[in-house]
């Protein structure tokens, strides 16, 4: 397979940090250092509209609201170590009729700052639902918290776990569960627990900065529901690594019967273990990775210039998972399309797969990935056969 | 021990390596050169001729690989924070601590600058660091990466210190902070 760039998008002023899918329409929101997020159609690559004048510092991250209709919410997290939700209306933007939204440049309102954090917000993520909004920052701690009623949130933890900055929040697709990563070389997971959140797992492994940390999706084809969704990370270490539940205790494992009264007291306890390493292609810091929920593809970007994609192929000793059935089974990844230079000369910061909105797509498995850059470049790229 | 060193050794700033004043010429090849004399042309007139751009500093179109000497020019004349004195003076920047990979065929070159702090507790090795690595960045072309260490050994806090100043998001983070920004430019006052 091969990576052919769709195209490029005219540069941001400066470097685009992070680039984040909506996950319902075609569109894709930046995170620049120039202080702005800009928004991008999918369907025509046409930069629609440019969200500034919040932060004082670079936006590091951001975020789609998932599970709304009708309108937008967009979570910026900036190294003025404030969070930003802003909001728009989606009118035309229906299935089959894109165009009509690209003309008409909505307002972005700015509708509040989230504040507490006491350096640069690394990271923000909203769970599945869009219920809980998970933060990072430099100052080592990572916060949850729930929009109470529109515009208003309420702070529910606060969790100094790492002995350093957190460089990544994520969430499990289906459960309420946290993951962080650190510049302590870890990974942690955290739970609700009966009163309060706590951390439940602790994955050591890495031994430089893990930049990312993401979850699988259930629906791709490599999920099993028996082990439920992996965890992929990315470090400075020039590392992936995925990592599978082997067990859980305590409340996590009876959350769904018992309630939580019961359960006072007692230790809420997951054990993952590393179940693959990805080949090492990268020569210096990987950033990102993406781990595609149509194809169960991961890619990644980093220091060095380079995309790579990556397919498991299979399973390493199926035997003794049949003598050991709490074992999970290590898997085999192989790489299948890498491109030297994605952005010229410049460091790679962030990918992403993306369902393929524009023209050219072919049936509604097709995917692109959007990479951006220290040249404040945004990417499309696609995985051809030949 | 407040991390300051009262007493440092400081080198003779006409022993230390460069390339500025030396007078040596610069064999430029005729084929790459912009202005080539018509006699150059001739062929018996050997090899060995060599030709001095009168306007060198102003011929960009060369594209001319970069060496240790040029880092070691570029980062030697950073003032130290805390004495009146280069870096190049104290000995924190020595010529055989800076290992340039500038392969053409490469996308991607690499410079290591390996620091040589004047005492193993000194306070400001950071800000140091954050000084060479600026400087390196505003007169490096963008295929350069570069990595800057605390030479083994020679810090009580060194392997801190380099995870701080090769994370990209805290030397970002860095570059926007105006007072440490304040100090960093008052370091550079003394670069040419």
């Amino acid at each position: 397979m091969r990576l052919q760039k769709v195209t490029s998008l005219p540069p941001q002023a400066e470097r685009v940090w992070q680039v984040a899918i909506h996950p319902t329409l075609p569109l894709v929101a930046t995170a620049s250092s120039d202080k702005t997020a800009r928004v991008i159609s999918l369907q025509t690559y046409n930069s629609l509209s440019t969200i500034e004048g919040g932060h004082k510092r670079s936006i590091r991250s951001v975020a789609w609201k998932p599970g709304l209709t009708g309108e937008s919410v967009l979570c910026t997290g900036s190294f003025d170590a404030t969070i930003g939700i802003w909001r728009r209306y989606e009118h035309d933007l229906d299935a089959g009729n894109g165009q009509g939204g690209d003309e008409e440049e909505e307002e972005w309102r700015f509708a509040l700052v989230l504040d507490g954090h006491e350096s640069e917000v690394k990271s923000v993520a909203w769970s599945a639902g869009g219920n809980f909004l998970a933060t990072c920052s430099r100052d080592k701690t990572v916060w949850i918290w729930e929009e109470i009623d529109e515009d208003n949130f309420e702070t529910l933890e606060v969790m100094q776990e790492h002995t350093q900055d957190v460089k990544c929040v994520t969430w499990h697709p289906e459960e309420v569960l946290l993951a962080s990563s650190s510049y302590d070389n870890t990974i942690r997971l955290y739970r609700e627990g009966s009163e309060d959140w706590v951390c439940c797992s602790l994955l050591e492994g890495h031994i430089a900065t893990v930049w990312t940390v993401e979850f699988e999706k259930p629906s791709s084809p490599r999920y099993r529901e028996e082990w439920g969704s992996r965890l992929a990370s990315c470090s400075d270490d020039l590392s992936i690594k995925v990592w599978t539940r082997i067990s859980r205790s305590g409340s996590a494992a009876e959350a769904k019967k018992a309630p939580p009264s019961i359960l006072r007291g007692e230790s809420i306890e997951e054990n993952w273990a590393e179940t693959s390493t990805l080949p090492q292609v990268h020569t210096r810091a990987v950033y990102k990775i993406s781990w595609s929920s149509k194809s169960g593809r991961i890619v990644s970007c980093g220091s060095d210039g380079r995309i790579v994609v990556y397919e498991e192929i299979s399973t390493v000793d199926t035997e003794m998972v049949e003598s050991d059935e709490r074992k999970p089974p290590k898997t085999e990844w192989k790489v299948v399309a890498e491109v030297g230079g994605a952005h010229g000369v410049f460091e790679v910061n962030c990918v992403q797969w993306s369902k393929r909105w524009d023209k050219d797509t072919k049936g509604e498995n097709d995917e692109v990935i959007v990479s951006c850059g220290d040249d404040g470049v945004v990417s499309i790229w696609e995985l051809a056969n030949t | 021990m407040d991390g300051k060193n009262a007493n440092p050794t400081i080198l003779n700033a006409s022993d230390l390596p460069t390339r500025r004043q030396a007078q040596q010429k610069k064999v430029t090849s005729p084929l790459t050169c912009g202005l080539v004399p018509a006699y150059a042309q001739d062929p018996f007139v050997g090899n060995n001729v060599e030709f001095s751009d009168p306007d060198e500093s102003q011929d960009d179109s060369v594209v001319e690989p970069i060496d240790e000497q040029e880092i070691y020019d570029l980062i030697a004349t950073i003032s130290d924070p805390e004495h009146p004195l280069t870096l190049g003076e104290l000995a924190v920047v020595q010529l055989q601590h800076i290992r340039v990979t500038d392969d053409p065929s490469e996308i991607i070159s690499n410079v290591l600058v390996e620091l040589t702090p004047t005492i193993n507790h000194c306070s400001l090795a950071t800000v140091i660091g954050l000084g060479v690595r600026v400087r390196l960045e505003q007169a490096l072309p963008p295929r350069f990466r570069l990595d800057v260490r605390i030479r083994e050994g020679t810090h009580a806090t060194g392997q801190q210190v380099n995870k701080q100043l090769n994370d990209k998001e805290r030397v970002a983070s860095a570059l926007e902070n105006e007072t440490l920004m304040g100090v960093v430019g008052k370091m550079l006052e003394t670069c040419k």
